[in-house]
């Protein structure tokens, strides 16, 4: 039966031993499998590969690219912030130099104004003093041309005013004092 | 329904004299009809799956193709561990694509090529003197002569034995594995053709003579051995041919 058949080599013009290694079907198979591992390459192997390969470059200059444009924009971030950073200290500066020129300008015109006040101040005490000079100076010729009046008329006498005057002025240069 | 069984080997076709001593006639048997059939279906789905090939937006059928050559790629590279076999990837992929297929043609009623051991000695012939290539590469021819007189030259004998082992028993374990399917499907078959000849045939008169001739319980359970002898067998002794073929070849060029 089953088992009797399997182990008995069924010979027969039709068909080979069940368990046999015919030479050239043996020499055929290397062929076929050489064949075969040839179609494989060319078939599957390489245009996979290829394109494998070409993806792969594709993915790694993206990623290059993207690296390269983070570079950028970080470069130009720095550059930014610096800039800014460089605006906002300029801008300091101006304000503070504008603050110390505006002291110093503000500092001048208070003290101009102070000086002025003072020249003004000093004129005007200079003015009055001469005024007063002048007052004092008007009030001896009055007094003394009074004196000499009341003089005559007390003397009855013309004297002459060119002999006392010099006397009249250094009296009231006593009472002046 | 015949009452006796038998496998026969693989039918001849034609025969082909001529006239050299050793190998005899040619005979176009099934094995190598088939395998040629095995091979266009290989080619095709090849040419199929890597029809227009696209880098981006790609169809479900590259990425199927991608996947097999990565898996390829991933198989040899990782039982070697490195590139350094990365020409052994079409090899493998072909012995393993070859093999699955001829495992597997048998479920649509071909004879598998695998089921005759040519086919698998001539693989293993193959991976034999990669193998043996491989070593000499590797160590010399004076290196690998004197490999067989380790660890004492007693040895000798048995280590010339356990090399030529390598091949023998890869294509027999191969073989006998597909071959126990084909003979374990033909007895499943057989003895179920019986029992519906003998069931139908309760009933009498030409009704009962017309149908006992259908095997009808041939349906259904052949499918569910079928899963282990053909489908697992057929992977597993194709995926095991493979592995032994990347191993042995990475272990012949670390011998130092």
């Amino acid at each position: 039966m089953g088992i009797q058949a399997l182990l008995a080599f069924a010979a027969s013009n039709e068909t080979q031993d069940l368990v046999t290694v015919g030479p050239w079907t043996l020499i055929f198979q290397i062929c076929n499998l050489f064949i075969q591992v040839h179609l494989i390459k060319k078939y599957l192997f390489k245009p996979i590969n290829d394109i494998l390969e070409k993806r792969q470059n594709l993915a790694d200059k993206a990623i290059k690219e993207a690296r390269e444009a983070k570079e950028e924009a970080d470069s130009l971030k720095d550059q930014y912030e610096s800039s800014l950073t460089n605006a906002h200290s300029e801008a300091a500066q101006i304000v503070s130099d504008a603050q110390k020129e505006a002291q110093v300008k503000a500092d001048a015109m208070v003290h101009e104004a102070q000086k002025e006040a003072a020249d003004i101040k000093a004129r005007a005490a200079a003015d009055i003093e001469q005024e007063k000079k002048k007052a004092i100076n008007e009030a001896k010729d009055e007094i003394g041309g009074l004196a000499m009046d009341i003089a005559g008329k007390v003397v009855e006498k013309e004297i002459n005013e060119n002999d006392h005057k010099k006397l009249i002025e250094d009296f009231i240069s006593k009472v002046g004092a | 329904m015949s009452k006796e069984f038998s496998v026969v080997g693989p039918k001849i076709y034609a025969t082909i004299h001529t006239g050299i001593p050793i190998l005899g006639d040619i005979n176009i048997t099934e094995t190598l009809v088939v395998t040629w059939i095995v091979m266009l279906i290989i080619t095709g789905l090849c040419i199929f799956l890597t029809r227009d090939l696209k880098m981006e937006n790609i169809s479900k059928r590259q990425a199927f193709a991608e996947m097999l050559v990565e898996m390829g790629n991933n198989f040899v590279r990782n039982n070697t561990g490195g590139t350094k076999f990365d020409k052994l990837i079409p090899f493998v992929s072909a012995l393993f694509v070859t093999s699955v297929v001829s495992n597997l043609i048998s479920l649509i009623g071909l004879r598998s090529p695998t089921a005759d051991l040519s086919t698998e000695a001539a693989w293993a012939i193959v991976v034999f003197i990669m193998i043996t290539s491989t070593k000499i590469k590797t160590n010399g021819l004076g290196g690998y002569l004197k490999g067989f007189t380790t660890p004492i030259a007693v040895m000798t004998p048995f280590n010339i034995l356990s090399e030529l082992a390598t091949p023998v028993s890869m294509a027999c374990r191969h073989f006998g594995n597909i071959l126990s399917g084909v003979v374990i499907d033909g007895l499943i078959y057989w003895a179920l053709g019986l029992a519906s000849s003998a069931l139908l045939g309760l009933i009498p008169g030409v009704v009962g003579n017309f149908l006992s001739k259908i095997p009808i319980l041939g349906v259904g359970l052949p499918a569910i051995t079928g899963v282990y002898f053909d489908w697992f067998s057929g992977c597993m002794q194709a995926f095991i041919f493979c592995m032994l073929t990347v191993m042995y070849i990475a272990n012949a060029a670390e011998e130092g």
